[in-house]
């Protein structure tokens, strides 16, 4: 499989307001590091789940792939071509679409359904004879009734909404499609609608995911490999199966241990995790890790651990992994 | 088992919308006894939330209670006059909602919001009532409560919220304790902490505690016995162990199938439960869930089912529970 998207040492900053005092003291760092040195391949035809909680940077990476955000360090390589200037990503939002994570926010409450489906058409300047087939072709694709071109956004049901998401998305064949947390906010009966739609249409059309979300249990059955973000930087690397089953990082471990099972006889005695997710401003000494972690040692609170490879699927950054 | 604290009876409530009513709650019954902690599942749009109102005392202006009665300790809630009502809320029965941003208020320090709940705790001296407050901050772990208390809610990260809204809910020993989503606003290592916590007050603690939420595994981790709700109304209720072991109501039975955190290997194509829920302007009149139930026949479409007794603590609303 060929490599679709390469993100290399990617870094995001995001300039904090200075005040009066920062003026008067030079020196100051006056940047917050939202994303860390990211360094990921997403291969053709492949779904990669990004997973990680409110904070580690998921979000930004997503939007920082699109160009919707200014990287400050890094290059993305997106089918072949370098992105770097404006063109280079408006061009890549042809053949890359997102699903933002609220769907019914995403629909503008103004315009029907059929007409959020052209809209893309329109932004790209591509023509299409007959607009009123292909919206209803769209809705067809996704599994909805074809009357729904005449409705408005608020007429809709929460799943429907994120099955037009989907149809939006797909509507200029891409070939990479960035779903920022397509499930949050429905029913777990729904959940696994809008899921299988989305796997369906992979195989149908050939895409390739990248799952944005902090829902584990659902990552674990769409995903083909997962990568597992905290504070803005990368933790673990692996093929979904092997991550679950063996997780390397501490982190990743307690992430997946704190999930709560919905089985009454496999109730857990004890915490996994302790503490909180500290803030990006003060960002730990060494490894980001450290305050939280069960294994820490002196090394991990004065040395920042690199992503290494353990085997040739599985990327980890931990100095002490127990393999 | 002893007299129950909280008794629900035959309880309707629907909101007038105009030209006709949404039945949002359907003959509702629910027991809940001193030193237990009980369960309420249900995707959106079952009248869980509106069960949890109506225990607090606090629904929607529009809301019209049909029939049926709260019994708190004996005496129906809707038959005291509307200041005895308000005494009840917040002494005997408190609550915990969904998110802790919006629970306390923002300009105020914690430390004032937490002496002023204990308004009415009489021959309490302020400096008495700080003291209280504190040391139920430390008991729900935050750090360093003396600070805490002389803090801003924005100032407290969300799981320090959360524990800061249980320590509040707390403050004047109610009876019954209703956590409205305690953990959907939370990461999943916060969400772990929170229920470990739920957890641990429930053995220092003597009164009831009622958990409305839709994560099937929260009520795994936590309750003893559940009710599970669909389309306004109870379907199935027994114990923990049972309802998720050996379900009765097919409705129950396929929501659990749904939760992909049930499987551990990788399932690409996810359970679903077709179809959608009824009209709550007419609410069918049969099985609410017949439209969607792979057992359903013409006597489950037309007449409404029966109380199924299973054991002595499973019941089921179903004519096929018996089978």
């Amino acid at each position: 499989m060929t490599a679709l998207l390469e993100i290399n040492g990617l870094s995001v900053r995001f300039p904090i307001s200075s005040g009066l005092r920062d003026m008067f003291i030079p020196g100051r760092d006056k940047h917050i590091n939202v994303l860390d040195d990211i360094s990921l391949v997403l291969k053709a035809g492949e779904t990669l789940g990004l997973v990680g909680e409110s904070g580690s940077g998921k979000t930004t990476l997503a939007r920082a792939l699109l160009g919707l955000l200014p990287i400050s360090a890094g290059t993305i390589r997106f089918d072949g071509h370098a992105l770097k200037s404006k063109q280079s990503f408006k061009a890549v939002r042809k053949s890359s679409a997102m699903m933002f994570q609220d769907a019914v926010a995403c629909l503008s409450p103004r315009m029907t359904i059929g007409a959020l489906l052209i809209e893309p058409f329109i932004i790209h300047g591509i023509a299409i004879a007959d607009r009123q087939a292909k919206a209803q072709e769209l809705l067809n694709r996704v599994g909805l009734a074809a009357d729904l071109a005449n409705r408005y956004p608020h007429e809709l049901s929460g799943g429907q909404a994120r099955r037009v998401g989907v149809a939006r998305a797909l509507a200029l064949n891409p070939k990479l499609v960035i779903a920022d947390e397509p499930t949050a906010g429905l029913d777990v009966s729904v959940q696994g609608e809008i899921l299988n739609l989305m796997t369906e249409l992979k195989t149908q059309l050939g895409l390739s995911y990248m799952i944005i979300t902090h829902n584990l249990a659902m990552v674990r059955h769409v995903s083909d490999r997962i990568a597992v973000m905290y504070l803005g930087r990368l933790v673990e690397v692996g093929p979904t199966r092997d991550v679950f089953k063996q997780p390397l990082h501490p982190y990743a471990k307690s992430l997946i241990a704190s999930e709560p099972q919905p089985d009454p006889r496999k109730r857990r005695a004890d915490l996994a995790i302790k503490g909180e997710i500290p803030s990006v401003l003060n960002r730990p000494k060494g490894c980001e890790f450290n305050t939280r972690c069960a294994i820490a040692r002196d090394r991990c609170r004065n040395e920042a651990p690199k992503l290494r490879a353990i085997s040739s699927t599985r990327f980890v950054s931990c100095h002490f992994t127990e393999t | 088992m002893s007299e129950a604290i909280l008794r629900i009876e035959n309880l309707s409530i629907g909101y007038d919308a105009g030209i006709c009513q949404i039945h949002a709650l359907r003959s509702a019954t629910l027991e809940a006894h001193a030193g237990e902690v009980i369960g309420i599942v249900g995707e959106s749009g079952c009248g869980k939330s509106t069960l949890a109102a109506a225990i607090i005392n606090l629904l929607a202006p529009n809301a019209i209670i049909n029939s049926g009665s709260i019994y708190y300790q004996g005496t129906d809630i809707f038959s005291l006059n509307k200041d005895a009502q308000r005494k009840l809320r917040g002494q005997d029965i408190a609550m915990v909602f969904q998110d802790p941003m919006t629970t306390f208020n923002p300009v105020l320090t914690l430390g004032d919001q937490l002496i002023d709940f204990q308004q009415h705790l009489e021959g309490v001296s302020i400096s008495e009532k700080r003291i209280r407050a504190t040391n139920l901050l430390a008991r729900v772990g935050i750090p360093d409560p003396s600070l805490c208390m002389k803090r801003f809610p924005h100032e407290l990260s969300g799981g320090m919220r959360q524990r800061a809204s249980i320590a509040a809910a707390l403050l004047m020993q109610p009876n019954v304790l209703v956590a409205d989503e305690p953990t959907t606003a939370l990461d999943v290592t916060m969400e772990a902490q929170i229920i470990h916590l739920l957890r641990e007050l429930r053995s220092d603690y003597q009164g009831a505690i009622i958990v409305v939420t839709h994560h099937l595994g929260v009520v795994a981790e936590l309750c003893d016995r559940v009710y599970v709700m669909y389309a306004g109304q109870v379907v199935e209720q027994g114990l923990v162990d049972d309802i998720y072991h050996a379900p009765k109501h097919p409705y129950t039975s396929a929501l659990i199938a749904c939760d992909p955190a049930h499987f551990e290997e990788h399932t690409p194509i996810l359970p679903t439960i077709a179809g959608r829920l009824p009209d709550l302007m007419n609410p069918p009149q049969g099985c609410s869930f017949a439209a969607r139930c792979v057992l359903a026949n013409e006597l489950c479409r037309t007449t409404v089912p029966p109380w199924v007794k299973i054991s002595q603590t499973q019941s089921a609303l179903c004519h096929k529970a018996s089978q």
